[in-house]
């Protein structure tokens, strides 16, 4: 079914469901806002963390259009930096927390993907009363994020689609009540959250929560990182696995990881050229068949997901370039032109000219809120980032909360599937809500499942180990912070200037100090000053937590949620 | 400057001044541009200058009027300071040759009653007569000047000698000037024992120790521990304060706003961002007793802001932080400390960035043995009964 909305003046037929990016990608809009210094910026994260999709939507200001269902016509314009702020006669009358609608649930899940839904369906058949909210219009998260359009010419729903859908409907048909379209933006130690949802706030305060947010993908500073039509491979993958559209007709992939192979695989189905797919670790050697041996035992399923999706690629005719990385992206002849790098530096490689580039160079987990509250976080070298603290069943160092999933350490969905089961089971009994003996079994079984996924990412990561993340392929114009627009030179200046904590950097240079909330910077720059002071990265070396993780229209404060 | 983020501090100095916020750079500053060696040292990362939001206060407050009753004689008697205060930070800013954002706006004050419209006009009486210029604004020629208020606000008073300044960009400038005129910076440790020795003072950090002629505390409510260890009692307590910053909007709110008898000061940046506080609670928690903010304070904070400015309504909160303000007995409390030659203490009054350089350079004088511009007597650290045990 399709809908007719405005933009820019101009009528566009979008597909009801749909976002209003995956709209606007299809009619071939790549600019969606310009910055305080006149660049356009465009569908980035695709997952309503990187605030460069913002257009305003029926007179409302700084909507993400990522986050926007189209589900009624709209007008819809270019968004610009500081634009006035529309008139309002007057404004609400005043109102305190306990003025709030408040929600008391006996266990709050935070997240509606694998990790989320699965430990809802646990703690329900326990039978403890879950409550789930998601910031996406359905449940699903990234793994298992759901059709929003249907109809004739539109491809079906795929094994993953349907695997999700169940999980979604035995949570729903257990009890659990999901609250989708939800964001958690507060959290507020012992046990008290914020959401914002139905155009008002709704305060929760559970007797015990799951924190399963999830992750973001990383960026990659390298000049023209932030041009339109530069985009990460999750958002490309919702453009598809959402609303059936595809970023645009000749599309690089590029970056670490399965992730990029799929989506060159989905890409193709959806009738896009991918010219090439360029994998920063190297050619798999013989030395890689011990770990291709764990993984085929571990989950012999996934690899032959993963010979499918090779042999579309090859069908499809993209190439597998591997031990290369994006360098630089221009734009040129109307579309991008991207130049490859030798990973770990080196030599200039081929480049392709493309409408546009996926970039998927790993994942920062979703930790926001376990740092907000307070719980107690460990730097994971290996992966160079942080890890919330937990027990064996997802028990944080705070009571009553929990952390599950890729929010806790990149671990992929399988792993996440487990970890639900565990942790669910594990709040539920902290509730008093022991499980019956074939429930227990499950949680045994889970744990069993658990190790095995590990195994398997382990042996996975391994096979994909490329060198790290850094500033090493930026220049002195290449920009550190999207939000902000500054530059790896102005962060040079800063510290040439004996500026040596991180808060000392961001409040002089502004990085950090955007509506992302530092997501994409803070990774380099906590990386990047630890390199050159000599100094180890920890849960404190980063930028201090701050509420609102996303940010929160000061109205929708002062109102009742709509049911 | 090299960067050594683990710099010892100097094993002998002439002046050390402990705590790194507005006070005491500009102290190390002043001191270090008369040609004094002296060195800073700042345990870095929580600090009322930090976390500050660039309001220039000159009329009374009306939350502290609220808060504290029996200090607003104090506070009243201060009132010729604070306006000095600005004009000292005019003359600083141009010495120094930055740009801070710095603007005289003026300050309102509004009313949504009768009652309190009533208050602000006894308010403005005595403030007149103390020589601030403040006038009451009915509704018309309020809306007039202010067309963003909404129809809630029946009045105001308008104070003509507040304003406002980036404390982002003025941090950046003192520091590079107090760096640039000589003043050693050691950042990131803490003064962890502070005792008397012949030539002077001992200061003991996990980086080393530092022997002082003379040393100076501007360390806020930190000033309390130090000068317990010399036997002086500062009774300065910490007063975590919950703050809002929205996302960028054209210019809309060219003044500094307060309310007659809520809790909020806002105003808007050159930035577009618009900054909203006004003495909404914080509290210290967590493993490292960090300032952190609460969900009542959000809550109440912005949403009277779009009751008082209804268009902020549209915009949203990007950032939420808590300030750590420093309070004491609604006066400074500024200058040497009798019993114990050599000392000095540096710590402001209410809304102490707007007195900050001004309260600096009175105590740099003092410290230099020169007579300030101000008699200190009244802010004298000599005030305060005895240490109890």
């Amino acid at each position: 079914m399709t809908i007719e909305i405005e933009f820019e003046g101009e009528r566009l037929a979008a597909r009801v469901g749909e976002s209003l990016a995956a709209a606007l990608t299809a009619a071939g809009v790549r600019g969606f806002r310009t910055t305080r210094d006149g660049a356009e910026r465009g569908v980035f994260c695709g997952m309503g963390v990187c605030q460069d999709c913002l257009v305003e939507v029926d007179g409302r200001p700084n909507q993400r259009a990522c986050m926007t269902k189209v589900d009624r016509p709209m007008r819809v314009a270019r968004e610009a930096h500081a634009r006035p702020l529309p008139p309002r006669a007057e404004g609400l009358p005043p109102t305190t927390a306990d003025g709030l609608a408040l929600r008391t649930p006996e266990l709050l899940v935070v997240g509606a993907g694998p990790a989320g839904i699965s430990a809802a369906i646990a703690a329900r058949r326990a039978g403890a009363e879950v409550l789930v909210l998601d910031e996406r219009s359905q449940a699903g998260g990234q793994y298992y994020k759901q059709p929003a359009v249907d109809g004739p010419g539109i491809a079906a729903p795929d094994a993953q689609h349907r695997a999700g859908r169940a999980l979604i409907d035995e949570a729903v048909a257990l009890g659990v009540e999901i609250l989708a379209g939800a964001t958690v933006w507060g959290a507020f130690a012992p046990a008290e959250f914020l959401a914002s949802t139905g155009g008002g706030t709704l305060r929760l305060t559970p007797r015990a929560t799951i924190v399963a947010t999830g992750a973001y993908e990383r960026g990659w500073p390298v000049p023209g990182w932030t041009l339109p039509g530069v985009m990460t491979t999750g958002a490309a993958q919702t453009l598809w696995r959402t609303a059936r559209r595809v970023p645009g007709r000749r599309v690089l992939i590029a970056g670490n990881g399965p992730l990029n192979l799929q989506l060159a695989a989905e890409l193709i189905e959806g009738g896009a050229r991918v010219v090439a797919v360029v994998e920063a670790a190297p050619r798999p050697g013989p030395r890689a068949t011990g770990d291709l041996l764990a993984m085929a035992t571990a989950s012999p399923d996934l690899i032959m997901d993963g010979l499918r999706y090779h042999a579309r690629r090859r069908a499809g005719g993209a190439a597998m370039i591997h031990g290369m990385v994006v360098g630089r992206v221009e734009q040129a002849n109307g579309g991008l032109r991207v130049t490859l790098r030798a990973a770990g530096g080196g030599a200039t490689g081929p480049a392709f000219e493309v409408d546009t580039l996926c970039l998927g160079y790993g994942f920062e987990p979703s930790n926001e809120l376990t740092r907000a509250l307070g719980c107690a976080h460990d730097f994971d070298p290996a992966r160079r980032q942080l890890a919330v603290r937990r027990d064996a069943d997802g028990r944080t160092s705070l009571p009553g909360v929990f952390a599950i999933g890729d929010c806790t350490g990149l671990g992929g969905a399988r792993a996440a599937l487990a970890e639900g089961t565990i942790a669910g089971l594990a709040a539920a009994a902290d509730l008093g809500h022991a499980a019956a003996a074939p429930l227990a079994a499950e949680g045994r079984r889970a744990r069993a499942d658990l190790a095995r996924h590990r195994r398997f990412q382990a042996a996975l990561w391994r096979l994909y180990a490329a060198p790290p993340y850094d500033t090493a392929l930026a220049d002195r114009d290449t920009l550190i912070c999207r939000c902000e627009e500054v530059s790896l030179g102005a962060i040079e200046a800063a510290l040439a200037d004996g500026l040596t904590a991180i808060g000392a950097v961001k409040r002089c240079t502004r990085a950090g100090m955007g509506r992302c909330q530092g997501r994409y910077c803070a990774p380099v720059l906590d990386a990047l000053l630890a390199t050159r002071l000599g100094r180890p990265r920890d849960e404190y070396s980063g930028f201090a937590p701050r509420v609102p993780v996303k940010p929160i229209a000061i109205e929708d404060l002062a109102r009742t949620p709509r049911p | 400057m090299s960067i050594d983020p683990g710099r010892a501090p100097p094993a002998e100095i002439g002046t050390l001044v402990v705590g790194g916020g507005i006070l005491g750079m500009c102290v190390a500053g002043f001191l270090a541009a008369e040609g004094r060696d002296v060195a800073v040292i700042d345990d870095g990362g929580i600090g009322g200058t930090i976390a500050n939001a660039g309001s220039l206060h000159v009329q009374m407050q009306s939350r502290f009027m609220r808060l504290y009753p029996h200090l607003v004689a104090g506070v009243e008697a201060s009132l010729p300071l604070y306006k000095r205060a600005v004009a000292f930070w005019h003359e600083f800013t141009a010495a120094l040759g930055a740009d801070v954002d710095l603007k005289m706006t003026g300050g309102l004050m509004v009313a949504e009653s009768r009652e309190q419209l009533d208050f602000l006009a006894e308010k403005v009486r005595r403030e007149v007569a103390l020589g601030l210029r403040s006038e009451i604004l009915e509704r018309d020629a309020l809306h007039r000047i202010a067309p963003y208020l909404g129809p809630a606000v029946v009045g105001a008073e308008l104070c003509y000698e507040e304003g406002k300044l980036n404390p982002l960009l003025a941090n950046a400038a003192i520091r590079a000037w107090a760096t640039g005129s000589g003043v050693v910076l050691v950042e990131g440790v803490a003064v962890d024992r502070l005792t008397r020795v012949a030539s002077g003072f001992r200061a003991e950090t996990a980086r080393g120790t530092v022997t002082a002629g003379r040393v100076v505390l501007a360390a806020g409510s930190g000033t309390r521990r130090l000068a317990a260890c010399l036997g002086v009692n500062v009774p300065a307590e910490p007063e975590p304060l919950h703050m809002n910053i929205t996302e960028a909007a054209a210019p809309l709110i060219g003044h500094l706003v307060q309310h007659a008898d809520r809790p909020i000061t806002l105003k808007q940046l050159g930035t577009g961002q618009i900054v909203i506080g006004g003495g909404w609670p914080a509290h210290v928690g967590g493993p490292r007793r960090h300032p952190t903010v609460e969900a009542a304070s959000l809550v109440g904070n912005a949403t009277l802001a779009q009751h008082i400015v209804p268009r902020i309504g549209r915009a949203r909160i990007i950032r939420t932080w808590a300030g750590l303000n420093t309070t004491v007995d609604g006066k400074g409390v500024l200058g040497p400390v009798p019993a114990v030659p050599g000392l000095f203490v540096a710590v402001p009054g209410d809304a102490g960035y707007t007195l900050g350089p001004l309260s600096a350079r009175l105590v740099a004088d003092t410290v230099l043995d020169r007579p300030p511009e101000i008699d200190l007597a009244p802010y004298s650290p000599a005030r305060f009964g005895p240490l109890e045990a």
